[in-house]
């Protein structure tokens, strides 16, 4: 019987949600629990609020999405990461100026739709960086609440009943 | 390092003296049309239905254009004879916003955190 897989889908979760419910599994560092279901990446959308700007090291910033302030990290050391170092140049150079080119979007006031890995540091959750959209649509973080909440009803807080045998 | 406290949701009706929300130093989001500004003291003032607000921006970087929705995060500052105004720290237009969807919207988000 297949659980439903939560597991590196972006899942959409108001942030005093993804700040209350998720819980770190033991031996798991890059996987979290939400009543009961795995998850290893999030999707969020609000204002930025703060932004920490350290040039080649890394962009951290909150997003407020009026229910509470998810902290972000975006890392810009691709450059002269050992994380990084066995892969290819070129791959780098691209993911090092995708990076800065999301850094230099992501200004105080303006409404994001970020995307990446549920992290934590130093107890904190966070989300480390994949994407970062910066949203123009006035409606584009009610739709969120509303894709949040229904998504939550419908898919994430459904607990599966496995059939009689 | 400690987060930033989030802009709590609110219509500018629910900003009256016996209201929860009506609180000094509360962070708040609010959404409304610009009504007044003055440039000198940089002091805008935005509506919502009956309810008015006056808001704090000498701080942002924004064009104020009167008869257009802006929405603020900022704090809430009581003065002496319980007039209201808050300290915006970032502003935005929201010129094209479905204020119906909005109100609608924050009922909903209150119930689902509520656990409705």
């Amino acid at each position: 019987m297949d659980a439903l897989q939560l597991v590196n889908t972006h899942v959409k979760l108001l942030a005093f949600d993804f700040l209350s419910t998720l819980k770190p599994i033991p031996h798991e560092p890059t996987s979290f629990s939400r009543k009961g279901k795995r998850l290893s990446r999030a999707e969020t959308v609000g204002i930025i609020v703060s932004r920490d700007y350290k040039p080649n090291r890394f962009l951290k910033f909150d997003i407020d999405d009026g229910t509470g302030c998810i902290p972000c990290v975006l890392w810009l050391n691709q450059d002269t990461s050992r994380h990084f170092s066995r892969r290819c140049p070129s791959t780098v150079r691209l993911i090092s100026q995708m990076a800065a080119d999301f850094a230099s979007q992501v200004q105080l006031g303006v409404i994001a739709r970020v995307r990446g890995r549920i992290t934590s540091f130093r107890g904190n959750l966070q989300i480390t960086l994949s994407d970062v959209v910066i949203e123009r649509d006035p409606n584009s973080q009610i739709l969120h609440w509303l894709d949040c909440l229904r998504l939550a009803r419908n898919c994430y807080d459904k607990v599966v009943v496995p059939p009689k045998p | 390092m400690a987060t930033i406290a989030s802009g709590a949701l609110v219509t500018l009706e629910e900003l009256a003296p016996s209201l929860p929300h009506f609180k000094h130093g509360i962070s708040l989001r609010v959404t409304g049309k610009l009504q007044d500004y003055d440039v000198e003291t940089a002091i805008a003032v935005i509506v919502d239905r009956n309810a008015s607000l006056k808001v704090d921006t000498q701080h942002l970087n924004l064009n104020l254009r009167i008869g257009s929705i802006f929405q603020f995060i900022g704090e809430l500052l009581l003065e002496p004879d319980q007039e209201a105004i808050l300290k915006a720290r970032v502003g935005r237009n929201v010129d094209g916003m479905d204020l119906n969807l909005y109100r609608q919207s924050l009922q909903l988000l209150r119930d689902f955190q509520a656990g409705r």
